[in-house]
């Protein structure tokens, strides 16, 4: 398939690269020039816009920051295209921002996706992602064959949105599931106990989880090297909260995680693993 | 003095007729004209021509956005008011909001004022409110006699935005001390105990507070009819929580009541007085 692919960072980079490894005609752009040559080296082609990479392609994927800046890419793919061109967007943004995009983009004939992702640079250069799809059926078919070069496992949750929603819940889960095992640790080695042992033995039961295992693993090591920085982190919890505030919607856990991660970026830690947020406790309790 | 007055709602009509009262002519604006009914000033068909007739206007509106249309959009008041006038908006916005007026209209010599007022309904009407100002203290001073019409505690807080974060500091003392007023009255009603014995004797004690003295006697009373919208506080601990997290300060308090603003919300109270947060309690 002939497919463009907008924003080259941590993400887009490895996913970019692994539809090109999938047979797939890749066109390339990026604000910033030089992140394009790795992919023009494994055989991209490059453009100078958006507009201009959506030109002559049947999909249009995106991997960028934040929703205005989506927003800004997806005009100028609608410049550069007839009708009949799926875009899909895999950044994480409001789910209120991905609908009305999808409203401005369906007045161009554009028929947009979000299909935001879970699972890091990790699973990014596997290509082993979650993808969380938001759409119509037409776009998830047309996009799917793109989506099983990036990802593993690959859901198509509901209509334009529900991909968002779906990552949203995502972050949700994940923020408090970090924040969680941190305290645990906390708990163990101000009563004198080895939180070694007690991950050991939380793994074979209920408390079990995957962020336990892999998350909990690197705060014994206390390996804080951004995985997912807490900056991010953050702001996917911002998205949660604002939503929730325009809906009425009370949400006590996701509000008290958030001012822990708000504290880590006010103190320093953004640029740390979301699993920093163990040093926050420590140094709370005076425990450094 | 020619006194322009846009935003004639519940804290608006009565300050606009204190000036009035006072002795200054007024020009008021609505996006509702019924709204001006009954009130003793000329009414003007925009923003922009109520600014060419006054020295000073006032706004008190909802949002942030709302401010930004009346001062700065098409029609608004930064096409009316002449250099050296004063704009005073006495509304509740971000200080962002706030300090981006202020740089737009300097452009054209016209001063900004955030002014955000404490005291309700009851205040305004009352005009003891008080009146958090932000922007230069000369212009405070040139204004001070109008104010003093309107409030009785002026404090120049500081630059431009200074008036708004007060404001929200405010609102985080404020509300959440309704929830704190609600948390023990529902405690003291589930233990089987008078909640207006308990509200009057914590009155005489270090846990006296003007929030427990009026939000307590509604919810002891279960008057839920506002006062102040509720809806609007849940306004302003948006702006709060944004302003918090923009300077990365951890306000963990103020994320649960907010919380309870967004349950309280989803029961349709919005309209209803801040004392519902007892209510949202018992749900």
């Amino acid at each position: 398939m002939k497919i463009a692919f907008i924003g080259l960072g941590i993400m887009g980079r490895p996913m970019a690269l692994n539809l090109l490894k999938g047979g797939h005609q890749v066109t390339v752009w990026a604000r910033r020039a030089e992140s394009m040559q790795p992919l023009l080296d494994a055989g991209a082609i490059a453009a100078a816009s958006p507009t201009e990479a959506a030109r002559g392609n049947e999909l249009v994927i995106s991997m960028v920051a934040d929703a205005p800046d989506v927003a800004e890419v997806m005009r100028g793919v609608a410049k550069g295209t007839g009708s009949g061109l799926v875009a899909v967007d895999m950044s994480t943004i409001a789910p209120a921002a991905a609908r009305q995009i999808g409203v401005d983009l369906a007045a161009a004939g554009v028929d947009f996706m979000d299909a935001p992702v879970s699972g890091g640079e990790v699973g990014a250069i596997a290509g082993t992602l979650s993808i969380m799809a938001g759409g119509s059926d037409a776009a998830f078919a047309k996009a799917k064959p793109a989506f099983e070069c990036m990802g593993k496992n690959i859901v198509h949750v509901g209509a334009s949105g529900a991909g968002q929603v779906a990552k949203a819940a995502n972050q949700i889960v994940t923020g408090m599931g970090v924040l969680a095992v941190a305290e645990a640790f906390a708990f163990a080695a101000k009563n004198g106990v080895d939180r070694n042992r007690v991950r050991e033995a939380l793994l074979g039961g209920f408390a079990y989880s995957k962020i336990l295992e892999n998350h909990g693993q690197r705060m014994l090591d206390r390996n804080f090297k951004p995985g997912f920085k807490s900056w991010m982190h953050e702001k996917d919890l911002n998205i949660v909260m604002q939503t929730a505030h325009e809906l009425g919607l009370c949400l006590p856990g996701s509000a008290a995680t958030a001012q822990m991660f708000n504290a880590m970026v006010g103190s320093g830690m953004g640029e740390e693993d979301s699993i920093a947020v163990l040093k926050l406790l420590e140094r709370l309790s005076g425990q450094e | 003095m020619k006194v322009g007055f846009i935003g004639l709602g519940a804290m608006g009509r009565p300050m606009a007729l204190h000036l009035q009262r006072a002795g200054h002519e007024l020009f008021v604006w609505a996006r509702r004209p019924a709204s001006a009914a009954g009130l003793p000033a000329t009414l003007c068909a925009t923003p922009a021509e109520l600014g060419r007739h006054c020295e000073v206007v006032f706004t008190i509106i909802t949002s942030s956005a709302d401010v930004e249309a009346v001062a700065l959009g098409s029609n608004g008041l930064l096409e009316g008011m002449a250099p050296d006038s004063v704009l005073i908006d006495c509304s509740t916005i971000a200080p962002d909001a706030a300090r981006h007026i202020a740089s737009k209209l300097a452009e054209k010599g016209i001063h900004f004022l955030d002014a955000p007022v404490s005291g309700g309904t009851q205040g305004a009407i009352d005009a003891t409110l008080a009146i958090m100002a932000g922007g230069d203290a000369a212009v405070l001073e040139r204004v001070r006699p109008l104010l003093d019409c309107l409030g009785k505690r002026i404090v120049h807080i500081g630059p431009n935005g200074a008036g708004q974060v007060a404001k929200a500091c405010n609102q985080m003392i404020m509300v959440a001390a309704i929830e704190a007023a609600a948390e023990a009255m529902r405690l003291a009603a589930a233990s089987g105990v008078d909640c207006a014995k308990v509200r009057q004797a914590l009155a005489g004690g270090s846990a006296a507070s003007r929030v427990l003295d009026v939000m307590g006697e509604r919810m002891v009373k279960r008057d839920f009819a506002a006062g102040i919208d509720a809806r609007l506080h849940h306004k302003d601990f948006g702006l709060v929580l944004e302003a918090a997290r923009k300077s990365g300060v951890p306000v963990p308090l103020t994320a649960t009541v907010a919380q309870q603003l967004n349950a309280l919300m989803a029961q349709g109270w919005g309209k209803d007085d801040t004392a519902s947060l007892l209510r949202v309690l018992e749900a």
